[in-house]
């Protein structure tokens, strides 16, 4: 089985981030796995496990070159990557970022399975899955919190606000998965040394033949302006002369709470 | 010649951070105050599978045939994350000599510490003597428990069975006490780094008359004398490494000196982050505790920085 993970290079979360001139995020330092994409790379590695053979190839979109998170993914046991890395790729939309991703995928070539996250940690529209099964003619299967495959088939369980819904479709197809649907492995010292020598396709925007559909010149949206989420409005303050409790279960009834 | 550590080797140090961030946060180590054995299980299983426990043992056992120059940097790690863990006996001494496997621990007993942490739960004791070191299941040894300052360290006075002979010579015995030395003034400076980093934080975050108390001069200058203290402490550390790792014969005069100055620096850490901290630093409940008196039972262990002072002045003079 071939399954192919989409994996997002993000600016380490613990360090405040900044904006640039065109209000998108500033990628410039080192950039490591996002999060929520690891638990799409161990799913894609326990599932090759379960059908007896099969590898796991990275997909990646990222600015300068950058592997770093790459190296993190391929040291859990990934096999290969493919990492698009282009300054015409600046200012790409998610659908932008999508058409990369799915020529990605058919570069990739015989894919069964391609899993992502269900967003990404620092840009959050979590549609690209969606976009980039369309742009594949695949079924996509969002919010996966199980997953099993078996005979050519796969069925997931559909996380809702009530609880889960089955779902089934036939291969290859898209699927999403949600945070916590699988432990992710730690790397081990093997697959760190390991992962140095694995190899990274780096191809382009050209290379793809998205030369002009990608990045600022093919962005069907634009960040007009990034304001302050508003702050929180400031309680009211009862001092309790020994009534306290009637102002409480009184504000309690009027949320109807009580 | 490069002094520098490697890419790999900073990627190896990475994943043992991430790895005990996540396995190892003061939660971990706080239930091991309370725990059966002092120890934090998940975190240790997590370190031998991840392969970071057989960082020197030899590649014909599985491991990975590497220096003290890669261990001490996993050593300092554990230190940052207070890793209530026997990790310095068993990465830096044991496990090169092929005495432990993967999740097995075990547990040194040197003349220079008055006694042994978490000798009741390891698989192996090792004693250095003056005729070398004796290897004991860990299971044939008689144990006095003592109360430590830091509650994870179960302190034991060991004893092993009578008419038991060295299996290895008394030049091992000396690479071991380095090992154990270098390794855990690695440990003291991961301890004074964390102490550091939390005091700063608290010190941006804390105000008093109106303002941070990180504006205040007398907080900078506690903060800054420690910082001063830690940074001349660590390239010693690492300097006795490579030595070590080179197998020069300045190596332990250089471990001696790394040790003194690095349990210096994280007592001062531990200090200026009391003292900064105010009176939250003296609740038990808060964090802080969990470092500081794992800063002052391994600034007593393997030797105290007189011990070491006493040392290196024997061996200049």
């Amino acid at each position: 089985m071939h399954v192919v993970v989409c994996v997002k290079q993000i600016p380490d979360p613990a360090v405040p981030g900044a904006l640039d001139a065109y209000n998108t995020l500033q990628r410039e330092g080192k950039l490591i796995l996002d999060e929520s994409d690891s638990y799409g790379v161990e799913m894609a590695l326990q599932l090759v496990d379960a059908a007896g053979g099969g590898e796991v190839t990275l997909i990646s979109m990222a600015p300068n070159g950058e592997v770093s998170g790459l190296r993190t993914a391929l040291a859990m046991g990934a096999a290969k990557a493919i990492l698009v890395s282009d300054p015409a790729l600046a200012g790409s939309d998610a659908l932008g970022t999508a058409k990369v991703l799915a020529k990605c995928v058919e570069r990739a070539g015989g894919v069964d399975l391609v899993l992502a996250a269900t967003e990404s940690s620092d840009g959050y529209t979590g549609t690209v899955p969606a976009q980039m099964a369309e742009l594949l003619s695949m079924p996509a299967l969002t919010f996966a919190k199980h997953v099993e495959v078996a005979d050519g088939k796969i069925k997931i369980q559909r996380q809702t606000e009530a609880g889960y819904d089955v779902v089934e479709a036939s291969l290859p197809v898209v699927v999403t998965v949600t945070a916590g649907v699988v432990e992710p492995r730690y790397p081990s010292f093997k697959g760190i040394m390991a992962a140095k020598n694995k190899p990274v396709d780096a191809v382009t925007a050209a290379d793809l033949g998205l030369a002009d559909q990608v990045g600022w010149a093919g962005a069907r949206q634009e960040i007009t302006g990034v304001t302050q989420a508003p702050a929180r409005q400031a309680g009211e303050k009862i001092e309790d002369d020994g009534t306290g409790f009637e102002k409480i279960v009184g504000y309690l009834e009027k949320l109807k709470v009580i | 010649m490069r002094f520098a550590f490697t890419t790999e080797q900073l990627e190896l140090r990475d994943a043992v951070r991430d790895l005990l961030r996540r396995e190892c946060a003061p939660e971990a180590v706080r239930a091991a105050w309370t725990n059966d054995t002092g120890r934090a299980p998940k975190a240790w299983a997590a370190l031998a599978e991840m392969g970071a426990l057989a960082v020197m043992a030899p590649e014909a056992t599985g491991g990975f045939g590497l220096t003290e120059v890669d261990a001490i940097l996993i050593a300092e790690a554990a230190g940052y994350a207070a890793l209530p863990e026997p990790i310095v006996d068993t990465m830096l001494i044991a496990a090169p000599w092929g005495l432990v496997q993967h999740a097995q621990s075990a547990v040194v007993v040197v003349p220079e510490s008055p006694c042994t942490a978490w000798a009741d739960s390891a698989d192996v004791v090792l004693t250095l003597a003056a005729d070398g070191v004796r290897t004991v299941p860990a299971s044939d040894c008689s144990l006095v428990a003592h109360t430590s300052v830091d509650g994870a360290r179960r302190l034991f006075d060991v004893s092993i069975p009578a008419g038991c002979e060295p299996q290895r010579p008394v030049a091992d015995a000396a690479v071991a006490f380095r090992r154990g030395v270098l390794g855990t003034a690695a440990q003291l400076v991961g301890l004074a780094e964390r102490m550091l980093t939390m005091t700063v934080d608290y010190a941006k975050e804390r105000e008093q008359f109106g303002v941070k108390i990180g504006t205040f001069q007398a907080v900078k200058h506690h903060l800054a004398n420690a910082r001063t203290k830690l940074e001349f402490a660590r390239p010693l550390v690492y300097r006795a490494a490579a030595t070590m790792a080179a197998g020069d014969r300045s190596a332990g005069l250089h471990a001696s000196m790394a040790k003194a100055q690095a349990g210096d620096a994280a007592r001062i850490a531990a200090r200026a982050a009391l003292q900064c901290h105010g009176a939250i630093g003296y609740t038990t409940e808060y964090d802080l505790h969990l470092f500081m008196k794992r800063t002052w039972a391994l600034d007593a262990s393997w030797g105290d920085p007189a011990w070491h002072r006493r040392f290196v002045g024997a061996q200049i003079l």
